[in-house]
């Protein structure tokens, strides 16, 4: 009876050790490329993400990359940009949930823009199993590049053409309408299809940004706005490589 | 290789967004044209008129009458006739070049006789051009002083 109890012990600590899942490596170090269409716009991404698992089961894991983004569309409206103009409040974190001031926004129709930005990302995500896993991802801080455009820009009902709108310089991450230039988001859905290859659902919220050198809109309160922003909603697919 | 595949064809369909076809319709237009006449209370009629001349990118010729007609005005293109381009329109402007701008909206026609309704009463000293304009790539292709 005595060898019979332990050796049921043994099967079932040996089903039980074949039950846990084995531990997700420490690391999780990938390349990405991605596409996303929207409405008369997309974009192409690719970015570089080191990521640490954490907790017990490493099920949780967080880390910083960099991407690259390029956005283009046509004919694309950009709002009044400047938070103290778009929204209620400019209260980090709290502005995203804030009302919008539609009294003040002019719209600017930016012709054709086309927007590089290279930026650092700080990415999160969650291991479901070892096939699937889910997160989101932001842009913190870079630098933009894009081609000029001509724009229009309507001011109580007014239209002018600025010749020659740009995408500023400067990318930074301040939550909500603070935020400075282009910065790219993510929120997805990935399938490992094997040890290093996996694929990706995307939703993707993007902030682009363009300023205006010859025509500028006078907000309500008397200062003049050169900065405008379109926030894009698109949907995509991405394939990672896994290190 | 499935996903290779999946994300060529999203590559595809962004491409396909992105190179619609957006010229003005060919196909001659002739809409009624108002009677240069005036009615009894003196209130209809033509009030300013001009010729076109081309611009910088591609060619227009034909005239632009501007009518009033019960109560409002609208913009005449008479016996039109414009090289075709992608996303042309119709502006009423302040300059020869299109800075300060009412947009009447998109070329119906690249030739024929076309009206576009003018909502409110702009002031046609001011606004004294009427252009036609390629809005995507700020391309002028003609233009018209109204006297």
């Amino acid at each position: 009876m005595k060898k019979l109890t332990v050796l049921a012990l043994a099967i079932f600590f040996r089903v039980a050790a074949y039950s846990q899942p084995a531990a997700l490596p420490r690391i999780n170090q990938f390349v990405d490329i991605s596409g996303t269409v929207g409405s008369s716009e997309g974009s192409i991404a690719g970015s570089y993400v080191y990521n640490w698992r954490i907790g017990k089961r490493r099920k949780w894991e967080a880390g910083l990359g960099i991407r690259s983004t390029s956005y283009f569309g046509t004919k694309k409206d950009f709002r009044t940009a400047p938070a103290r103009l778009a929204r209620s409040t400019t209260t980090p974190f709290i502005i995203v949930f804030a009302g919008q001031e539609t009294q003040n926004w002019d719209t600017l129709t930016v012709q054709r823009p086309f927007i590089n930005s290279v930026n650092v990302s700080v990415n999160f995500g969650y291991n479901f199993n070892p096939k699937w896993s889910g997160g989101f991802n932001i842009d913190l801080i870079g630098f933009s590049f894009g081609r000029k455009s001509s724009a229009i820009l309507t001011s109580n009902g007014v239209t002018r053409t600025e010749p020659a709108a740009f995408t500023p310089a400067f990318n930074l991450l301040l939550t909500g309408d603070n935020d400075y230039g282009s910065l790219n988001s993510e929120f997805f859905l990935k399938y490992k299809l094997s040890a290093h290859w996996g694929i990706r659902a995307i939703y993707q919220f993007y902030f682009g940004e363009y300023k205006t050198n010859d025509v500028k809109q006078t907000a309500p309160d008397g200062t003049i706005v050169d900065r405008f922003r379109n926030k894009a909603n698109t949907y995509g697919a991405g394939l990672a490589y896994h290190f | 290789m499935r996903a290779i595949a999946f994300i060529f064809l999203i590559g595809v369909a962004a491409t396909a967004g992105c190179t619609k076809n957006n010229r003005a319709p060919e196909t001659r237009l002739d809409e009624t044209i108002p009677v240069d006449t005036r009615d009894t209370s003196g209130n209809n009629g033509a009030r300013y008129h001009g010729n076109f001349s081309n611009g910088p990118y591609g060619t227009v010729s034909g005239a632009v009458t501007i009518y009033f007609q019960n109560g409002k005005y609208m913009l005449a293109l008479e016996s039109i006739g414009i090289s075709n381009g992608p996303d042309l329109h119709v502006y009423l402007s302040k300059e020869m070049l299109p800075i300060n701008f009412i947009d009447l909206g998109k070329l119906k026609s690249t030739n024929g006789n076309q009206l576009y309704e003018i909502n409110n009463a702009p002031d046609f000293a001011v606004y004294k051009y009427a252009l036609i304009h390629c809005q995507q790539y700020n391309h002028l292709f003609g233009s018209a002083e109204l006297q």
